[in-house]
């Protein structure tokens, strides 16, 4: 089974944005891979005049909430840093028996990376003239302003290339197996809290013992 | 069981209605409200694994499975055409028979799930893609809103639409989603939709616009009879005409005038203090009652008389019970010439001298001093009527003079904006007014005015006949009035015009009064009722009395001297002699 990997598109986010614009996305995603019975839910973002969808699911909020809580933590170690945010789908295949115990091998057939830009707010600049820091923080907001704005339609164009790729590629998504199940088995990756460069390649290593040889579509 | 054709076929026509369904409930607020309205449906369309809310169905797909569904989203403004903001096309293109392209596809049921996988992830993305289009921004104004707009979003379905013409195509927007392959053809869904609506003037809509009541009376208390003018620059043209014999509160004569009160800002202009000086004519009519007040100091102190330079310090006080917008009291002129409510018209008999009276601006000034009329000019006319003896040239309007009628006017006006006490003995003041009490007016009109007045605890300077509110000093010489009233109305009203004449060349009656305003005005209103005395006939003629006594006393003193001047002379000559 092949492997579908989807690059978005790179957004500029300070912190205080990275939860509502991971939720955004991630739910966007597992909405279109939710194939079990679902009743979606309209979600407005706060920052952004945008409404996803999301399912409701009680599970499955908590759990994007928990990762999401935990990349906010690792990007306050390291702040001003580009990252990733991966989500997989998986699919639970052959249980080998071995000596030490069953093995359970994940087939991952989609994987989502979602690349933010950290970057910290930009403090008003400091002056001793009144009138002077009064302009500054004019021009700070306008810039702010424009900065979220740009975010806002970069976050859509992202939201349109996440339906242009679920539309596009539709047969390596395997059948599903229990439609008692809201959503396909998933996984999502954030950068390690540990240190940052060993900890993500880590995580990659992983996934790739993890993953069973490649296989012709079926 | 069913065949594989057929199983696509239902597969199809649930998508295209479920597509249907998910555009209709995410683009109508009209089906949204109804939807949310409505009881909860326990049984929710399953198809495709995404429960929706059980809608109104909007229209089903009756037609062949290969015939196109078309709905078009549409903006319908008040005033303005509808406009197609969305059109969503769904059909199943049939593959080209003769195509060797098209696939030949296994009769398992491994195709159906995959086909219906298939649709269930192409659902998925048109319900997603509804949310992020500009047209879900307007639904959910809508929706969440309670407020009227001016435009809302309704639906049309279609077999089949008219292309858009090139302008149109210009203006949009296409997004087509990845076919979907069946057995009977491709699932092709497509939308066309505007990219931007701010092209649009969507706004909230009042239901009712903003009103300006000109002709609101503000007291329940108000003389329903009273008609009340509408418009306020018909008052420029129409005369005032004063009526008789009086029949209660009358406006104008003027059908149609405004009453601008204390909060419209259109009576400000007329009383402002500052206004340049009208013309002659309107010095001495209430109408110019901003021109007035500056004016008619200077032309009083001309005729010698202190006019109303007292008035001016001496603002309105309005003590209406009725619900009229509040006075205050105690401030400043201007003010309060601000904060009384509309005039109290001031009919007279109407004669020919009227004419004179044209006053565009007549009802300006005394609007926003007067108080509403209260019910006891009713009262105060039967009243009035039971004591006929007292009532001398109220009942007699004949015989006015212009200038008489302009000095009544002025009085009147004057006397608005002053809250008299009770205090009738005091001197007759310089102003020029009628000396009869009847004098232009009549008798319900100044009862009337007397209600108004009488709000005010102020007392017409001849109002000699005003048992209820003149005190022992009125009563008495209202007795003194009674004898002399046994002669001839017109002998009385030559006298009260000698003796306005002479007031208005006594100079120290002005000095007096000026003095004590002078002392008084820091007490404001107080002050100004006790300066300003209310003048009587009674008192008039009393004064003219003590004038001619004292002139004569002078004269003989003079013609006394001078005998004995002569005398000595002689007596000194004889002595020389």
């Amino acid at each position: 089974m092949n492997c579908e990997t989807c690059q978005l598109k790179e957004l500029v986010v300070e912190p205080p944005e990275i939860r509502e614009v991971l939720r955004c996305i991630l739910h966007t995603i597992l909405f279109h891979r939710a194939l079990g019975l679902v009743r979606p839910k309209d979600v407005e973002c706060e920052l952004f005049d945008i409404t996803y969808v999301q399912c409701e699911d009680h599970e499955l909020e908590k759990k994007i909430d928990e990762k999401i809580n935990q990349f906010i933590g690792w990007v306050e170690k390291h702040p001003n840093r580009k990252s990733q945010v991966c989500i997989s789908f998986y699919e639970v295949k052959n249980k080998h028996a071995t000596w030490f115990g069953n093995k359970i091998e994940r087939f991952y057939w989609e994987q989502w990376y979602i690349n933010l830009h950290i970057i910290s707010p930009k403090p008003h600049g400091k002056s001793h003239n009144t009138k002077a820091h009064v302009v500054t923080g004019e021009n700070a907001f306008e810039e702010s302003n424009s900065r979220c704005a740009a975010l806002e339609s970069s976050l859509r164009e992202v939201l349109f290339q996440i339906i242009k790729f679920v539309n596009e590629k539709k047969d390596h998504i395997p059948p599903l197996q229990n439609s008692e199940i809201v959503s396909y088995p998933y996984e999502i990756s954030t950068p390690s809290s540990s240190d940052s460069s060993f900890g993500w390649h880590a995580d990659v290593l992983k996934r790739m013992l993890q993953t069973g040889h490649p296989s012709m579509l079926s | 069981m069913a065949s594989p054709s057929e199983s696509d076929r239902k597969i199809i026509t649930r998508f295209l209605h479920k597509t249907l369904h998910a555009v209709v409930a995410s683009r109508v607020p009209r089906l949204h409200h109804a939807a949310a309205a409505g009881p909860a449906s326990p049984k929710n369309d399953r198809w495709f694994h995404l429960a929706l809310d059980d809608h109104p169905s909007p229209a089903d797909h009756h037609g062949a499975v290969v015939d196109p569904l078309v709905f078009d989203i549409l903006l319908t403004r008040r005033g303005c055409s509808d406009v197609i903001v969305e059109r969503w096309t769904a059909r199943c293109v049939p593959p080209v028979p003769w195509s060797a392209a098209s696939p030949h596809h296994p009769h398992d049921g491994s195709f159906l799930r995959r086909t219906y996988k298939k649709c269930t992830i192409l659902l998925r993305s048109i319900y997603t893609l509804l949310r992020l289009l500009p047209v879900h921004r307007i639904f959910r104004l809508l929706c969440s809103s309670s407020q009227p707009y001016n435009y809302d979003l309704c639906h049309k379905v279609l077999s089949f639409a008219a292309p858009f013409s090139r302008a149109q195509e210009a203006e949009l927007k296409q997004y087509s989603f990845a076919p979907v392959e069946t057995m009977l053809g491709h699932l092709v869904v497509s939308v066309q939709y505007r990219p931007s609506l701010t092209n649009f003037n969507l706004e909230v809509s009042l239901p009712t616009p903003p009103l300006i009541i000109t002709d609101y009376v503000g007291s329940p208390a108000a003389d329903p009879m009273r008609p009340f003018p509408s418009s306020l620059p018909d008052r420029m043209s129409h005369p005032i005409v004063y009526q008789y014999p009086p029949r209660g509160i009358r406006t104008l004569a003027a059908p149609s005038f405004d009453r601008p009160h204390s909060w419209n800002s259109a009576s400000m202009v007329h009383h402002h203090l500052s206004s340049a000086p009208g013309p002659p004519d309107s010095e001495l009519l209430p109408g110019h009652y901003g021109h007035l007040v500056p004016n008619q100091r200077s032309s009083m102190e001309r005729k010698g008389s202190s006019g109303f330079g007292e008035f001016k310090l001496s603002p309105p006080c309005s003590t209406s019970p009725s619900p009229s917008p509040p006075t205050r009291v105690g401030n400043s002129q201007l003010s309060r010439l601000h904060s009384e409510t509309s005039p109290v018209s001031i009919p007279l008999p109407a004669t020919e001298n009227n004419q004179m009276h044209r006053s565009p601006n007549f009802s300006d000034p005394f609007k926003s001093l007067f108080p509403p009329p209260s019910p006891r000019s009713t009262r105060t006319d039967l009243s009035f009527r039971e004591s006929p003896s007292k009532s001398i040239s109220f009942r007699k309007p004949d015989g006015f003079s212009l200038g008489d009628i302009h000095s009544n006017l002025h009085m009147h006006a004057a006397y608005k904006v002053i809250k008299d006490g009770r205090d009738d003995s005091g001197r007759f003041s310089a102003l020029s007014s009628g000396g009869s009490p009847g004098y232009g007016f009549s008798s319900s009109s100044r009862q009337s005015i007397q209600d108004d007045l009488d709000d005010e605890d102020f007392s017409y300077p001849f109002a000699f006949d005003d048992v209820d509110t003149s005190d022992s000093q009125t009563r008495s010489l209202d007795g003194k009035e009674a004898s002399e009233n046994s002669g001839s109305h017109k002998s009385q009203e030559a006298a009260v015009g000698i003796l306005v004449h002479m007031l208005k060349t006594a100079a120290p009656l002005r000095q007096d009064q000026s003095c004590s305003m002078q002392s008084l005005e820091p007490n404001g209103e107080a002050s100004i009722s006790s300066s300003v005395m209310s003048r009587k006939a009674c008192d008039a003629l009393e004064e003219l009395q003590s004038y001619k006594e004292m002139k004569n006393l002078l004269l003989s003193k003079s013609g006394a001297k001078l005998q004995d001047s002569v005398k000595q002379r002689k007596e000194s000559s004889e002595a020389l002699s």
